[in-house]
């Protein structure tokens, strides 16, 4: 595994176990059932990757390319990685299994003060077709995009060039302040950043 | 390897390991505000895991280590409150699915711990030297010097965002946690505070906070 390779991999799998931890939360806060599913289908996802990482450690540690500690490191890394993804996953089991939510648990979490948005990008949002580095949506709207789902894809902590599509569904976390506006623009309904 | 043969006494314990020997005190908070400080645990202490072994930053792994410690009482602490209040089997049912992500909040905080961990493996060099060089974000935990202009002012009024790239994601003040701090959250003389942002950006906040500069 070369330096670049363990760079791109350590960085996918913070990126995925944030991303894990705040769509259950999130299921359970909004009450959403798709929400909880992807967290399910995240989880899988993880699995594979981890078990692909085991491998390519240990493989690397027999051809001489990592030392033992390291590749120990990256086998632990999995591991831990694995324990937040079924952690997450059986969050999102509360809100699949339709157990009966205590009213304090919605009432709990809606009370935080970042939040945690799942919005589709309406045909008729000003957002459409730019690109987030041109957007400036953090200073404007106090909302980040962590996450879009275009189609079956993911693109996660998506970069300043990545241009927003009519359809994507983007996973936005901030300041409840913004999200009224962030909604608005995002739906269309609101025509100025 | 050195400190294995060694049994420390209490004072050469580090502080987080401290604070998970002291003895939990009862005091009735609610469920609710237990379960929100356990959702933000949760949430920042993923992040901070992560990037203290990307950054090979051995203070970030320190703060997880509090946070895991701080996660532990909490758990145990709802954990005997949902015991009292269940009345009937309805309440124990809906509790239920609490101590169910309540226990989920722990495992994960336990991940995180583990993860922290992999640091004192004795790499002969960190993970991702490459990144630490070439990353234009960073993260870092400063502490606000008592000498510093930053006391007592809101983080708004410092214009810290606009001034300097920087992003707060947490303050710790003694043993209290604010997370995901406001606004108008005001520092204070010895908060310990995370931030991410711009290395530079980064270095002129600190500067700042040491009370090496008068403004940022």
């Amino acid at each position: 595994m070369s330096e670049e390779e363990a760079e791109r991999m350590l960085l996918d799998l913070k990126e995925k176990a944030e991303l894990m931890v705040d769509l259950a939360y999130s299921s359970l806060i909004y009450n959403n059932k798709e929400l909880a599913e992807e967290v399910y289908e995240l989880e899988e996802h993880i699995d594979k990757l981890n078990d692909e990482l085991q491998k390519l450690a240990i493989e690397d540690a027999k051809k001489g390319e990592l030392n033992l500690n390291e590749a120990l490191a990256i086998i632990k890394l999995a591991t831990s990685t694995e324990m937040i993804a079924d952690a997450a996953r059986d969050i999102a089991d509360v809100q699949l299994r339709e157990i009966e939510l205590h009213p304090i648990l919605k009432e709990s979490f809606l009370e935080t003060d970042e939040i945690f948005l799942r919005v589709t990008i309406s045909p008729n949002s000003i957002l459409r077709n730019k690109k987030l580095g041109e957007l400036h949506l953090a200073s404007e709207t106090g909302m980040w995009v962590i996450a879009i789902k275009r189609g079956d894809k993911w693109i996660y902590d998506p970069g300043k060039d990545v241009c927003l599509k009519e359809n994507d569904v983007v996973f936005v976390k901030g300041n409840k302040e913004g999200k009224e506006h962030f909604l608005a623009l995002a739906e269309g309904r609101e025509k100025e950043l | 390897m050195k400190e294995m043969g060694k049994s420390p006494g209490r004072g050469k314990l580090p502080k987080w390991k401290e604070e998970e020997l002291e003895e939990v005190e009862y005091e009735p908070r609610s469920i609710k505000d237990i379960l929100i400080e356990m959702k933000n645990i949760s949430e920042l202490i993923v992040d901070l895991a992560y990037s203290s072994l990307l950054f090979d930053n051995k203070e970030l792994a320190e703060e997880v280590k509090y946070l895991e410690a701080r996660m532990d009482t909490l758990n145990y602490e709802i954990r005997l409150i949902a015991m009292m209040a269940a009345r009937n089997k309805r309440d124990a049912e809906r509790l239920t699915a609490i101590l169910q992500i309540a226990e989920a909040a722990e495992t994960i905080s336990d991940a995180a711990g583990d993860i922290v961990d992999i640091i004192s493996l004795k790499l002969d060099h960190p993970i991702l030297p490459r990144l630490i060089r070439e990353s234009d974000e960073t993260i870092k935990k400063l502490v606000v010097s008592d000498k510093s202009k930053a006391c007592n002012k809101s983080i708004a009024e410092l214009r810290v965002a606009s001034e300097t790239g920087v992003r707060i994601i947490t303050i710790r003040r003694g043993k209290k946690w604010i997370y995901a701090p406001k606004k108008d959250e005001k520092l204070r003389a010895g908060d310990i505070v995370v931030g991410v942002g711009p290395k530079e950006g980064l270095d002129k906040f600190n500067a700042f906070l040491e009370g090496k500069t008068e403004g940022l």
